[in-house]
């Protein structure tokens, strides 16, 4: 290719690089995390939360008690949670939009007490995932802010952008620099080849993430173009199911869960349930949408897929969002998702697409990186060392603060959830209020305190930040009387964080030694103030 | 030393990213409906493809219009892409 060519493409890559970078450092990091979102909420999962439970057999009076009292849950759904990783039995639970639909849900939870009369309770699951979930999708721009969507779609155009012309920047040295990581005198050189190999690896991966994050973020005004134009207005009408037969006398009595998931089993036998949402309970049609995943198959969703049965009795009604089911153009389109979102496979992808979400956030990391370095004016022989110009003091000292604010604030978020259960009303809203506190203090203390000095200081605090995340499960463990809570099954999430702890330690340390014996003319050296 | 073949690319950065961003999308669109075409009828998976086929083509052309010589050419051969396009679509939509 031109010479003049790849100059041009080499400007596009730098500056949707330096615009989006740290958006997406933001994405990829709490990506990363959302990928194991089970395990996540299974760790912060209070004991007592999901107490009293029910017994499968008592289902049916159950629904028809709840439906008696609150019609809005019989049209809507509820839903019966099975047991998972060590639960002692399954719960019912619906939620409800108070003020219409925008409204905050609120969630309920319902049982039979021992005269078998139901007894329902507010409750407040804790939404930590769905949290981390949303900082992924909008790159912790606050919610209820209603442009973020678009200003995500944006990013995720100039991601394109970046990968497109990074990849056409590199095709002509593509082979020699894939084998190429030169540690040496040239510090540049060892950040661009570990740039390069991380985005040379990962390339399908990116693919996959630009394309289907571009779907998520603008599908809304596509369909819209589409069916103004191409489909004449038909688009709701080819999604909506057909309607069910009109059926006179009184409808069949309501199947148990028991039985509905063994006409399930017999239908389709690899399909793993997790939990049973009944839907127009009282009408003919009503049906059990039927939530788990089938690891063979591609799953439309994070969490698997649906199998849509018959609440009267149990065949399937629909299996266009059933894993292994669907016809193959729904299938297809599952498996963009699922793509996305790491849904098969099971644990060996989604150890996988963590290990690649966290290689994503270095790839961002380490251009902003290279952007400082690119930058770096030289000292000449026999002169004082050259300082560096006010913007890429800026630009690391913002990498620094964005970076280790949005890990430091997402693992004190999770920590701290479990130190303040139990002590104040509303947790999910600290959850939020740790993650945005941590996220800013960190960035204003980085501009504060200057790139070199904060990344020192702020790797150590997000180590420990991190590190608070297994110790309290350790704490739980060996003081039960503490009020805090370990669950044996999300000790991957201790381990984890253990691991990352380590890593960001080390990392400190490295900092440390490149301010003090690093060349005092680099934005990381603490030689001069 | 022979002469270079081509002019050097100019830049046009802003030129060049609109006619990506807009006339890329809108090119994108009328691929998607000529496909929609392939088959009688909609159902819920193909209209799912048919969104789904916008994004990869509309971010292609927003890649590789930076190839073009200057904004000008991008805004016509884009132009005349999508004349194209939506002709044939609006064609087969009428007389087909």
């Amino acid at each position: 290719m031109r010479p003049d060519v790849i100059r041009l493409y080499k400007t596009l890559h730098t500056w949707t690089g330096i615009v989006a970078g740290l958006a997406l450092f933001v994405a990829f990091y709490a990506g990363a995390v959302t990928v194991f979102q089970e395990p996540l909420a299974r760790w912060a999962a209070a004991p007592q939360a999901t107490a009293p439970g029910v017994r499968p057999a008592d289902m049916p009076a159950l629904l028809a008690a709840i439906a008696g009292t609150r019609p809005a849950a019989a049209k809507e759904g509820i839903t019966l949670h099975l047991p998972q990783h060590g639960d002692t039995s399954a719960w019912v639970g619906w939620h409800e939009h108070a003020g219409g639909r925008d409204s905050p849900e609120v969630n309920y939870h319902a049982w039979l007490d021992a005269e078998g009369a139901v007894q329902i309770r507010q409750q407040q699951p804790s939404d930590l995932t769905r949290f981390i979930d949303f900082i992924h999708q909008r790159a912790g721009l606050p919610e209820g802010f209603d442009a973020g969507e678009w200003l995500m779609g944006g990013i995720s155009l100039l991601y394109a952008l970046a990968l497109i012309s990074g990849v056409i920047v590199l095709l002509p040295t593509l082979v020699s620099d894939f084998f190429a990581l030169r540690l040496g005198r040239n510090l540049k050189r060892f950040w661009l080849d570990a740039h390069n190999v991380a985005g040379i690896i990962s390339l399908p991966f990116h693919i996959i993430m630009a394309l289907t994050a571009t779907v998520f973020l603008l599908h809304d005004p596509i369909y819209g173009l589409q069916d103004k134009l191409l489909h004449d207005g038909k688009l709701m009408s080819a999604w909506r199911q057909p309607a069910a037969p009109a059926s006179s006398g009184p409808l069949p009595a309501l199947l148990t869960p028991e039985a509905l998931l063994q006409r399930l089993q017999e239908q389709a036998p690899g399909f793993s349930p997790r939990d049973m949402t009944w839907r127009t309970l009282g009408q003919p049609d009503a049906s059990v949408w039927i939530g788990g995943h089938d690891d063979r198959f591609m799953n439309r969703g994070a969490l698997g897929g649906f199998a849509i049965v018959s609440a009267y009795d149990g065949h399937l009604i629909r299996t266009d969002v059933m894993p292994g089911h669907a016809s193959p153009g729904n299938a297809l389109v599952a498996s963009f998702f699922s793509l996305h979102f790491a849904s098969f496979g099971g644990d060996t992808v989604r150890w996988g697409y963590f290990l690649l979400g966290l290689a994503g956030a270095f790839l961002f990391y380490s251009g902003n990186l290279l952007w400082v370095e690119s930058r770096r004016k030289l000292t000449r022989r026999d002169q004082p060392p050259a300082t560096q110009s006010r913007s890429t003091h800026l630009m690391a000292a913002l990498t620094v603060g964005v970076a280790l604010g949005c890990i430091s604030g997402i693992s004190l978020s999770i920590a701290g959830g479990k130190w303040l259960h139990g002590h104040v009303d509303d947790l999910n809203s600290w959850h939020r209020g740790i993650y945005y506190v941590v996220f800013l203090a960190c960035a204003a203390w980085a501009q504060w305190r200057g790139a070199a000095r904060s990344a020192i200081e702020l790797l150590g605090f997000a180590a420990l930040a991190t590190l608070l995340i297994p110790l309290t499960s350790l704490l739980a463990w060996a003081l039960p009387a503490s009020g805090l809570w370990f669950h044996e099954e999300a000790l991957g999430v201790d381990l984890t964080a253990l691991a990352g702890a380590a890593a960001l330690a080390l990392m400190a340390w490295a900092a440390a030694r490149r301010a003090a014996r690093g060349p005092a003319d680099s934005v990381w050296s603490l030689a001069r103030p | 030393m022979a002469r270079a073949k081509h002019p050097p690319i100019k830049r046009d950065w802003l030129g060049k990213s609109l006619a990506g961003l807009l006339l890329g999308f809108t090119l994108a669109l009328a691929l998607s409906g000529l496909a929609g075409l392939l088959r009688p009828g909609l159902d819920g998976a193909e209209a799912q493809l048919l969104m789904w086929m916008v994004p990869p083509v509309w971010v292609a052309v927003l890649g590789g219009v930076f190839m073009f010589p200057d904004g000008w050419r991008a805004w016509a051969w884009l132009s005349l892409a999508n004349l194209v396009a939506w002709g044939l679509l609006t064609t087969c939509l009428h007389w087909g």
